[in-house]
């Protein structure tokens, strides 16, 4: 009799590490399952239904800094997240946001100019964002600097000229940009210009912050330069042999190529086979 | 004697809740309490002992009246200087062990390091916990509690203890113990005042007990005057009679198979019943004189009010 | 002293209490998390570390304040070991003051050992302690005083909960003042400015300990806002002593 209830006991203890394995097992699945499904999006999207900074700073009773850095890691996070195709309608109201909240803080100035900049194509919300830097923090010749680097790269001399020139009058405004304004007439920035440009701000940084934003300009130059070598490499290697390679290696092997570019940190580029696409393995601006 | 307590129409209204409402508690409570005697402060739930008591300590403000003690004025800290008081259902600091509470509040008297350890492990001895000294007080029984809360009372070595239900809650043992260390008080020429409405303690231990009831004094004086030592009828158990035998004598209380247990009212029937069972050889079991008590008396003058 | 002995007494009472470790630890442990998040930001990983190192001490002092300063008071008077207290020698606003330096005693304990766990992360990652960081915990700390002292004022009549309320609503109030100062200016000059003027003046201004964008950015600041502030702590907590003194000292302890 007690034995029959000890084996009872015995299998109830058994049935419920089983059904513990199971459950946790499960979960563990579902949760790869649903990370795979790209999304729509990403959750705190609702962020964006806050009408303005002004109202959520009061809301955060002295953590105005610390909702600024919240909001400011979660919209990285959104912007690189490609699948939510609509995102940038709202990038320049997460950023103002942001601003309102922490006005100092330069890093989402940067981030958000050249988010606008190069994904969302919108030029004049990056001049919009990094002149409100400058208006908050007029010490930072960074951010004039920026400015004229995109209106260069767009062809847009006389803004790039402008631009310049406030950065050059703010103390402590390196060399460059005093002869990039000075340059009676302006050649379109190409790749070679940017990378030197860039390496002279790098070399010259008097702080750790600039040098990175440099290294990561030097980051985007280069992929740009490499991906369209191994780009025109790929539409000789179709002419020739009327399909795609399979891997870039090959291009290396019937010699279009000398050797496959890597990126500024020695990774190898992504390639698709499928739609013969090349592109960079890092989100630069997020290095 | 010098007057160690003296209360003289005391008022106190409470006011509570949130519309107003006035409960009058005390409506003009007198009396006063002589030097080197335990004093009873007897009353129904409610009647206003704790009241009082609190208004003596300065933990109520009462609306109207006088409250001295040793002469003074009762908030007088030269007064309170001399008293220890043991509040009803005593509770203390969870976290401290009893030596560390009682020497906390011998910090509260200003004794100096070496006379805090002295006492506190004199008294901790006197109300019998010496194998308790280092449990913290959320260990302690209710039982233990009541007698720490004795030992705080009377750290201070106080000329007048209040004590408030001090024998409530205790276990026969403990509550023979408490009136033992009370009359030790009074030999060591303490005031004793306490509440109570446990009356076979009170009767065993006071010397003058005040009844309140309905927020008065009722009654006041000696407890000996207060109960007459008049018999109010004898319990007679006996046997070897028939019930018939006795109806002029007394009241029959019970009969069981030949002991008859009969309530005789007058001293003359006691002396012709005993006469009785003489003559028919009978035998005379138990015989109970039943005084009045202060059962009685208390619920007489509660009735009254 | 009697006030000293009491204050001991609390001091041991608080520290003995296990509710205020939850609070605590989770101080701790957003700390270290700080270290994990700033990996998810894009250039100065320092700031974040600094913002929630900061932010964190704030937010579970102030929890631990409010708990301490509810709490402490309103179980003596629950609990009845007040009686056998106040029934000794000792003056009502004897006892206030101790408890009050007790709970003080314990929020800097705790706070002390938040700010040191804080300050431990920053210098693996700067190598360096800025004092300016120190500065604004310090300033932290006087604000949590004041909370602390607000919280023992409401538990001298109130039960926890709802003390615990007006204590977390005196927090929104003190640093919604500036909101008050927009509405001040938006208002047609008349009896309602004035009206908004005197209240603004009444109402407590916890901006006034906020150094923490100021530390985190390394401005520099004069000391004279730093005595300012300090002063305007002081005199604030002694107006809120002051009051529970007076509501305690008529107090009836049925």
């Amino acid at each position: 009799m007690r034995a029959a209830r000890a084996a009872r006991r015995g299998y109830a203890s058994l049935a419920l590490t089983l059904l513990l394995l199971a459950s946790g097992a499960g979960l563990m699945v579902l949760k790869s399952v649903v990370d795979r499904i790209p999304r729509q999006k990403i959750p705190g999207a609702s962020i964006i239904y806050i009408p303005s900074g002004k109202f959520l700073k009061y809301a955060t009773l002295g953590y105005s800094s610390l909702a600024a850095d919240l909001i400011y890691l979660w919209a990285i996070q959104y912007y690189s997240t490609y699948t939510v195709v609509d995102r940038f309608q709202n990038l320049e109201h997460i950023f103002s946001i942001i601003s309102e909240l922490d006005p100092r803080y330069n890093d989402p100035y940067e981030v958000g100019a050249l988010i606008a900049a190069y994904e969302a194509r919108d030029l004049d919300l990056a001049y919009k964002i990094l002149d409100l830097g400058l208006a908050r923090n007029p010490g930072q010749w960074l951010f004039p600097f920026e400015a004229g680097h995109y209106a260069q790269m767009a062809k847009d001399y006389e803004t790039a000229r402008r631009y310049y020139d406030k950065a050059a009058r703010i103390p402590g405004a390196p060399e460059i940009v005093r002869r990039l304004h000075a340059a009676a007439s302006f050649k379109a920035m190409d790749l070679k210009t940017a990378w030197e440009m860039w390496l002279e701000v790098r070399d010259t940084a008097q702080d750790e912050r600039t040098r990175k934003i440099a290294d990561n300009h030097l980051y985007q130059v280069k992929s740009a330069a490499d991906i369209a070598v191994i780009k025109d490499a790929l539409a000789r290697f179709r002419a020739r042999y009327r399909r795609l390679p399979a891997g870039l290696e090959e291009l290396e092997r019937v010699r279009l190529l000398a050797s496959v570019p890597r990126d500024l940190d020695g990774r190898d580029y992504l390639y698709d086979p499928q739609q013969g696409e090349v592109s960079p393995p890092s989100i630069w601006w997020k290095r | 004697m010098a007057t160690v307590l003296n209360i003289e129409d005391l008022h106190k209204t409470f006011i509570s809740g949130f519309i107003p409402k006035k409960r009058r508690i005390l409506k003009g409570i007198s009396f006063s309490v002589t030097a080197g005697e335990i004093f009873g402060f007897l009353g129904p739930n409610g009647a206003g002992k704790t009241t009082t008591l609190k208004c003596a300590l300065g933990l109520i403000f009462p609306d109207r009246g006088k409250i001295e003690i040793f002469g003074r004025h009762h908030l007088d800290a030269r007064a309170k200087r001399r008293v220890g008081y043991l509040p009803e259902h005593p509770y203390f600091y969870e976290y401290l062990t009893a030596t560390e509470f009682l020497d906390f509040y011998g910090q509260l008297f200003l004794m100096d390091r070496v006379e805090r350890k002295e006492k506190t492990a004199a008294l901790l001895r006197q109300v019998g916990l010496e194998r308790a000294v280092d449990l913290p007080l959320r260990k302690f029984s209710r039982g233990m509690l009541q007698r720490v809360g004795l030992a705080q009372a009377l750290i201070n070595d106080p000329a007048l203890v209040l004590l408030d239900e001090p024998l409530g809650g205790l276990d026969p043992l403990g509550r023979k113990e408490l009136r033992d260390i009370i009359a030790r008080l009074k030999q060591d020429g303490k005031t004793v005042f306490l509440c109570s409405h446990i009356l076979q303690d009170i009767e065993m231990i006071c010397d003058r007990v005040a009844i309140v009831a309905g927020g008065r004094v009722v009654s006041q004086g000696a407890l000996l005057d207060l109960i007459s030592e008049k018999v109010l009828y004898t319990e007679v158990t006996l046997s070897g009679l028939a019930e018939e035998d006795l109806i002029d004598l007394g009241e029959p209380v019970s009969i069981r198979s030949d002991r008859i247990l009969i309530k005789v009212f007058q001293d003359a029937n006691v002396d012709a019943l005993l006469e009785l069972v003489r003559e028919r050889r009978g035998r005379v079991h138990s015989l109970v004189p039943r005084t009045e008590t202060l059962e009685d008396i208390f619920v007489e003058m509660v009735k009254q009010s | 002293m009697k006030v000293t002995a009491i204050a001991v007494n609390t001091f041991r009472e608080g520290i003995r209490d296990r509710i205020l470790y939850l609070p605590f630890f989770f101080a701790l442990m957003a700390v270290v998390f700080s270290r994990v998040l700033a990996v998810l930001a894009v250039g100065d990983r320092v700031k974040i570390i600094k913002d929630v190192g900061l932010a964190s001490i704030s937010l579970f002092g102030m929890l631990i304040a409010v708990l301490i300063g509810t709490g402490l008071v309103y179980k003596e008077i629950d609990k009845k070991t007040i009686y056998t207290l106040l029934a000794k020698p000792i003056e009502r606003w004897q006892f206030l003051l101790g408890k009050f330096l007790g709970l003080v005693l314990t929020l800097f304990v705790l706070t002390a050992a938040m700010a040191l766990a804080f300050l431990a992360v920053i210098l693996v990652h700067t190598s360096r302690v800025d004092g300016r960081l120190v500065l604004a915990v310090v300033f932290i700390f006087l604000e949590l005083v004041l909370i602390t002292a607000v919280a023992m004022l409401f538990s001298c009549f109130s039960t926890p909960i709802l003390s615990s309320v007006f204590t977390l609503s005196f927090y929104i109030i003190g640093h919604f003042s500036w909101g008050l100062q927009t509405l001040i200016e938006k208002a047609p000059p008349g009896p309602a400015r004035v009206a908004l003027r005197v209240l603004y003046s009444i109402l407590p201004d916890l901006e006034n300990f906020n150094y923490k964008t100021d530390a985190v950015y390394g401005l520099k600041v004069l000391p004279q806002y730093y005595a300012f502030s300090a002063l305007y702590g002081l005199a604030y907590t002694l107006f809120v002593l002051a009051l529970a003194g007076l509501i305690f000292k008529k107090r009836d302890f049925v």
